[in-house]
């Protein structure tokens, strides 16, 4: 679900979606390793001179790719089934608004790592075994504060 | 990748200055010993980890033969204990002698944490816990269990709600299943497998199926916790549960036992909700607490496997759809779609009162969250078009109408969705039948006006004012998501654009073929292109004029959208003009103009940008195109020629094949000649020739430059020449044994000049083909020439006879080298060098020409026979008749060994010798093609397609020629898409969108085939070979321009390398398709390899395919009829009418080492009974034991000589 990984100069973030036929979570192990040169030349293309934000697009087969940048980190969602560009686009959006919640501002790989357990549990809030969760930004602060979704 | 990745990170985690550093000093000298303990337990696994103190240490180490369950104690028991003695002096400490840049290893996190758990109730602890210890291990890929006791305890005993949330966290990663195999879902540094470091007793012991149970225990009774204090606890605690391998059904059982006992408080209660939608931020304490449970509960439901037969789990997840949590909702939604999947009825029934206007569903259209709304849309699809609700339309038409409205929701992912569904897409199952409702839908269905006011935001401007078609307005908003800057949208959008040109295509290609259907779509047809009775009222709000006059029609709704469609592809990132593309294929109509098209592509293929995977994607979209629309073949023959000349470097010579090979068979009698004159282009592609005729520009050259694209552009070349003396004679429908020219005759004209001359008016096809392969087999590179040489026999043996003299002339002079006076005109007209000392192909072709040799032999003496029995007027003989016969029987199989010919209808030895052959056939009951004991019939694997599908074909008169013709041309599955080869598996693997497979991102090794057994075989023919010995494949090789050293290996990279798809090919697919119709592979290995069984050992009389069988045994080669067949390929006369029935016997050929412990040594000579075949091994039982000890094994064909 989440890889981290140091890719010169940037931090490679990684998150599977909709993987779940079979209710499998993630991809096979021995596809990983083709999926991250994959998405790494993939970034090496396209990823240069990006602005923070912007979004970019792949697809293989019937997977869909949405990374983007933030800071020093290459972020990136793969998805299948219903989890198509576009819902990976919300779900990077709502990813990428929570690492700059937590980080205050876009990361550089430093802040990145130092508030890297508390990306750890947002992220387990955003995306429970390969489903995306939750997408509201308030819900999701406040359950990895353990308190209840919603508050009375 | 790790270590170096893993030491930076850590580098860099530990480099900060953390507040807890300032603790270090005071303590440094408490944990000395411990420090270096788990130092030691990191490097060396025999030492515990779990040591905190000097004095624990000895005793965990003593403690090693302890039970499990007792070390799990004495872990838990001696971190409190340690940590309590660690306590009196000052306080704990994670980071002992913490240095800057000093990595934390994973040790001594995990002490951390033990120390720490035991004093969590100070708060310096939990801050130290919060800030360092949990955060640094997240890092790490996963936790061992042997953490888990003390966070259960910390579990138990902390308060601070961060503190519990990590723990949480870390119970999860624990239980969740990939943890076990060191792999899990983390990420992040790598770590051992912990269970099996456990075995060796190295992390204490402990493994997760000892921890795993107590996780379980101690998180169920907090799930099953009522305070409703403790219930974003609770809810945590379901979470975690959820991780659990859902494997194993007790803890499943368990699970679904919480998640209903949660339900049933919850679900049933009566509910007042209503008043807020969105999480009801007013309500009560208690109605919030509830809904925050049934958030909770759907949420693990939702993680849980399916019960689709359960009747309480349809209950609840139907009652999840009025809840007042929006996740949950979605979560329910999500559930029931999936369970409409399977039982649309039971969905349907269940959903009775929340459907009907007013009910919760209509609300969902209202709830703030896309995904709910995806799922409502899915749920409303399957459920309107089940077949179990056929008598049911009130319901469907609920449904139907619930997802018309999506249609207008103002996310774009519910629209598209909504559009897809209409489209009849969504899934991957794609059924024409489908698809082609679905574009009737679209088109007509939707022309109605959208029922009332459902909400809509982008479109209410429009609707305030007017009423308009649905069509219409979800056509509008197609188009503005053309105009986003987003790539994804712009992404999604060509993709919708991209279904709804399959679906059109689909209910084109029904609208022409299937009467019953045909009437309504061919009527949509007209109103789509002349002009829309439906769209009349429609039109006037709008200025927009139709493509055929003024009224606006679905065609200039079409029209404007595709308008909007082309501008995208100046859209600069690659993927979505790939989809763009992908789009306007789809879209393209055979009998529109498609300059723009071709023209958009030719801009395109000229960046570099483009990934070669990508191209290859859009030439399967060619492909799949043609499948669905076989009039285009032409059109697409050409796009793909714009490929191969543009980017000859970056396409999968595999994949332009299949699209040839598809095009061939599907372009009818007159396209057959485009199709063919599209594969010849290719061979006029640079490289080879400088001065080539077509039109080619200087960026073919410059792709073409570098050595890699060179390499491909070679192969593509290579598969172009195969192709072509595979297909030629298809594609001219020229064949021998129907050949209206009797080689008598064609025996006198000798002539060169007059036999060209006749030939190329006789079939033009044939000859311009046959011109090219004799210009390949002079002039192009080394394998080039081979496979032309290859093709040429091919074509020699299949054709009838003014070609088949003119390719053995033309052999013999290549095999003679340099003698070019003979062919000079031929050459002269091609103006092109020859190469100036032979071809050193000589070798090669010898056993070619030694064929033709023999068939021209054996006709002289038959025709001499005749005219001797004519002039003394005497009858034939039984023994002549049988003589004639083994010959005849002989040259096929020598024939077969080449290439596949029908073996019923083939006549090696002329049209005259068919009568006699079929007298000594009646009178001896030999029926023309048994099958079972023909070879070349097994050989390509089609008589079991054959025998199955035709009762009677063994009258070979019966045969259908056409059919014989296709097989012959290997193009046997006579409908277009053979369902059994693999290369279209790939197609519909490709259009299904199988989608897990990992992308391939080295482009060079889409081909790469083991050549297993390939030394075997070939050091086997080098034994066998009775002439021609002394000039192997070497020889050739030396006069070849590649130098000796390479040569073999230049070969069997050859046999590796060159699997060319075909209908009938059977590809070893790295993307790992099962290959169950492997049968019919036999065809193309065999023509593949031929040549080189041929150039060894020319006389071995079998059908080549066995050989390669023998090559491919490692891949799922199945060919049931295979084991009599295979064994003679030692000496088929003898075996080759064995039947399969009884046992065999034979004899060990040379000594054969068990490589396995299925397979049984042999010692040349032994005897041994042969069991069965598989995969080119024997399974052979011995008399007695062998030097292995063994009675019975498996042993390679090729080390038995079967009797």
């Amino acid at each position: 679900m989440l890889r981290l990984r140091l890719q010169w100069p940037r931090l490679f973030f990684l998150t599977f979606l909709g993987f779940h036929s079979c209710r499998f979570n993630g991809v096979p192990a021995e596809e990983r390793l083709h999926w991250r040169s994959f998405l790494v030349k993939l970034g090496a293309d396209n990823l240069k001179h990006a602005k923070n934000e912007e979004l970019f697009v792949a697809s293989h087969k019937s997977v869909y790719i949405v990374y983007t940048v933030l800071g020093d980190i290459c972020l990136y969602v793969v998805g299948k089934d219903e989890y198509d560009e576009l819902a990976l686009a919300e779900a990077i959006f709502v990813i990428t608004g929570s690492i700059k919640d937590i980080c205050k501002k876009p990361p550089t790989e430093r802040t990145f790592l130092d508030k890297y357990g508390k990306i750890c549990l947002t992220l387990d809030e955003i995306v429970w075994k390969g489903i995306l969760e939750n997408t509201d930004k308030e819900r999701i602060k406040r359950l990895v504060r353990l308190k209840p979704p919603t508050e009375f | 990748m790790a270590d170096s990745s893993g030491t930076t990170l850590m580098d860099l985690i530990t480099a900060d200055p953390g507040p807890a550093s300032s603790a270090s000093g005071s303590t440094a000298n408490a944990t000395p010993s411990s420090a270096s303990a788990s130092a030691a337990a990191s490097q060396s696994p025999s030492v515990p980890m779990t040591t905190t103190s000097s004095s624990s240490l000895g005793k965990t180490i003593l403690g090693e033969k302890k039970s499990k369950r007792a070390t799990l104690m004495q872990i838990q028991n001696e971190t409190i204990s340690a940590a309590k003695a660690a306590l009196q002096p000052m306080k704990t400490n994670i980071m002992p002698q913490k240095q800057k840049k000093k990595p934390v290893s994973y040790s001594q996190l995990a002490r951390s944490i033990h120390e720490l758990a035991a004093t969590s109730d100070q708060k310096s602890s939990q801050k130290q816990l919060v800030h360092h210890v949990f955060p640094k291990l997240a890092v790490y890929n996963s936790v061992d269990p042997s953490l888990a006791p003390s966070l259960l305890m910390l579990n138990q005993q902390c308060e601070d709600r961060t503190v519990l949330r990590y723990v949480y966290y870390y119970l999860a990663r624990i239980l969740s299943d990939n943890g076990a195999q060191g792999l899990s879902t983390g990420g992040g540094i790598p770590t051992p497998n912990w269970d099996a470091l456990a075995d060796i007793d190295a992390v204490g012991g402990v493994t997760r199926a000892d921890v795993v149970p107590r996780i379980i225990e101690q998180l169920s009774a907090e799930a099953s916790n009522v305070d409703t204090e403790f219930h974003a606890r609770r809810l945590q605690a379901l979470k975690a549960l959820t991780y659990a391998p859902s494997s194993n059904s007790d803890i499943l059982a368990r699970l679904y036992e919480i998640v209903f006992g949660i339900l049933d408080k919850v679900a049933d209660t009566p509910k007042k909700r209503k008043k807020g939608v969105f999480g009801t931020k007013g309500g009560d304490k208690e109605s919030i607490i509830r809904s925050n449970l049934q958030y909770g509960a759907l949420s693990a439901l939702r993680r849980l496997p399916l019960d689709p037969g359960n009747p309480v789990f349809l209950h609840r997840a139907v009652q999840g759809v009025s809840f007042a949590d929006p996740i949950a909702v979605r979560h329910a939604l999500e559930i029931i779609s999936e369970l409409a999947m399977k039982d649309p009825y039971a969905v349907a029934m269940a959903l009775g009162k929340v459907v009907v206007p007013g009910g919760a569903l209509q609300d969902v259209l209202h709830l703030h969250d896309v995904l709910a709304r995806v799922a409502l849309a899915r749920l409303c699809h399957t459920v309107s078009r089940a077949r179990a609700l056929d008598e049911r339309p009130d319901i469907k038409s609920q449904f139907n109408s619930l997802l018309y409205q999506l249609l207008l929701d103002p996310s774009e992912r519910v629209c598209f969705e909504a559009v897809l569904c209409i489209l009849g897409k969504y899934d991957s199952t794609e059924r024409t039948e489908e698809r082609a409702a679905g574009w009737y839908r679209l088109t007509r269905e939707m022309l109605k006006l959208p029922e009332n006011d459902s909400k809509s935001s982008k479109d209410k401007s429009q609707k305030t004012r007017r009423p308009q078609p649905l069509i219409k307005l979800v056509m509008r908003r197609l188009e503005s998501s053309f105009r986003s800057f987003s790539r994804p949208v712009l992404h999604a959008a060509a993709r919708v654009v991209q279904e709804m040109g399959k679906s059109r295509a689909a209910a084109f290609s029904v609208g022409l073929t299937d009467i019953d259907e045909g009437v309504s779509i061919n009527e949509f047809a007209d109103d789509d292109f002349n002009e829309n009775p439906y769209a009349d009222g429609a039109r006037k709000a709008s200025s927009m004029s139709g493509s055929t006059g003024s009224k606006e029609t679905i065609a200039s709704l079409l029209a404007s959208l595709m308008e909007v469609v082309r501008t995208t592809v100046a859209c600069e990132c690659v993927y979505v003009r790939a989809m763009v593309i992908k789009a306007l294929i789809w879209m393209q109509l055979p009998y529109e103009s498609f300059d723009e098209l071709e023209s958009i592509i030719t801009s395109e293929l000229s960046d570099p940008a483009w990934p070669a995977a990508l191209l290859n994607d859009i030439l399967l979209t060619l492909h799949a195109r043609f499948k669905a629309t076989p009039d285009m073949a032409v059109t697409l023959l050409e796009i793909a020629r714009i490929f191969a000349t543009k980017v000859p470097g970056k396409i999968d010579a595999d994949v332009l094949q299949l699209l040839w090979k598809t095009c061939l068979v599907g372009a009818g009698p007159n396209g057959k000649h485009t199709a063919l004159e599209a594969v010849t282009i290719v061979l006029d592609l640079p490289p080879p020739q400088p001065g080539s005729p077509s039109g080619v520009t200087p960026v073919d050259r410059v792709s073409a430059s570098d050595p890699k694209s060179a390499l491909a552009l070679q192969k593509l070349v290579q598969a172009a020449v195969w192709f072509l003396g595979e297909n030629a004679n298809y594609a001219a429908s020229e064949y021998a044994w129907e050949s209206a020219t009797p080689p008598g005759t064609a025996l006198m004209m000798l002539d060169a000049d007059k036999m060209v001359a006749a030939a190329s008016s006789r079939n033009p096809t044939l000859a311009g083909a046959l011109t090219r392969l004799q210009r390949c087999a002079f002039s192009g590179s080394w394998e080039v020439r081979i496979v032309a040489a290859q093709a040429l026999t091919t074509m020699a043996i299949r054709s009838g006879e003014p070609y088949r003299l003119q390719i053995y002339e033309f052999l013999n002079a290549l095999a003679q080298g340099g003698v070019q006076s003979q062919l000079s005109e031929m050459h002269l007209s091609n103006g092109e060098d020859q190469g100036a000392s032979g071809t050193g192909l000589g070798v090669l072709i010898s056993p070619m020409i030694k064929v033709l040799d023999e068939m021209y032999r054996a006709q002289d003496e038959l025709i001499k026979d005749i005219r001797n029995h004519d002039n003394t007027n005497k009858e034939w003989t039984d023994d002549e008749l049988k003589k004639l016969y083994e010959t005849n029987e002989k040259l096929l199989d020598i024939v077969s060994l080449f290439c596949y010919v029908p073996r019923a209808k083939y006549l090696p030895l002329g049209p005259i010798s068919a009568k006699l052959i079929d007298v000594y056939r009646t009178k001896h009951n030999i029926t023309a093609s048994t099958g079972l004991s023909d070879p070349a019939v097994i050989a390509t694997g089609i008589s079991d397609l054959v025998y199955e599908s035709k009762p009677a074909p063994a009258e070979s008169d019966g045969l259908d020629d056409d059919l014989v013709n296709a097989w012959a041309a290997n193009l046997g599955d006579d409908g277009l898409m053979g369902k059994s080869a693999p290369a279209m598996s790939r197609v519909n693997e490709f259009l299904a969108g199988m989608g897990t497979d990992a992308p391939d991102v080295d482009e060079e090794n889409i081909v790469s085939r083991p050549s297993v057994g390939y030394d075997d075989m070939w050091a086997k023919t080098l034994l066998e070979s009775s002439e021609l010995e002394e000039e192997d494949a070497r020889s050739s090789g030396s006069s070849s321009p590649d130098s000796i050293g390479s040569v073999e290996t230049s070969i069997s990279s050859h046999f590796g390398g060159m699997n060319y798809p075909s209908l009938f090919s059977s590809k070893p697919t790295s993307y790992g398709t099962s290959q169950t119709s492997e049968r019919s592979g036999g065809n193309r290995y065999g023509s593949s390899s031929s040549i080189y069984e041929g150039a060894s050992s020319p006389i071995r009389e079998e059908p080549p395919s066995y050989a390669s069988s023998v090559m491919q045994r490692h891949d799922s080669f199945e060919n049931p009829m295979a084991a009599p067949e295979s064994s003679s390929f030692e000496s088929e006369d003898e075996s080759r009418r064995n039947t399969s029935g009884n046992p065999q016997f034979g004899s060990a050929l040379y000594d054969f080492t068990a490589g396995g412990d299925d397979e049984l040594s042999l010692t040349s000579g032994e005897e041994v009974e042969i069991e069965y075949e598989v995969d080119g091994w024997f399974y052979v039982k011995k008399k007695r034991p062998g030097r292995d000890g063994k009675m019975a094994g498996l042993v390679p064909v090729l080390y038995v000589k079967p009797r």
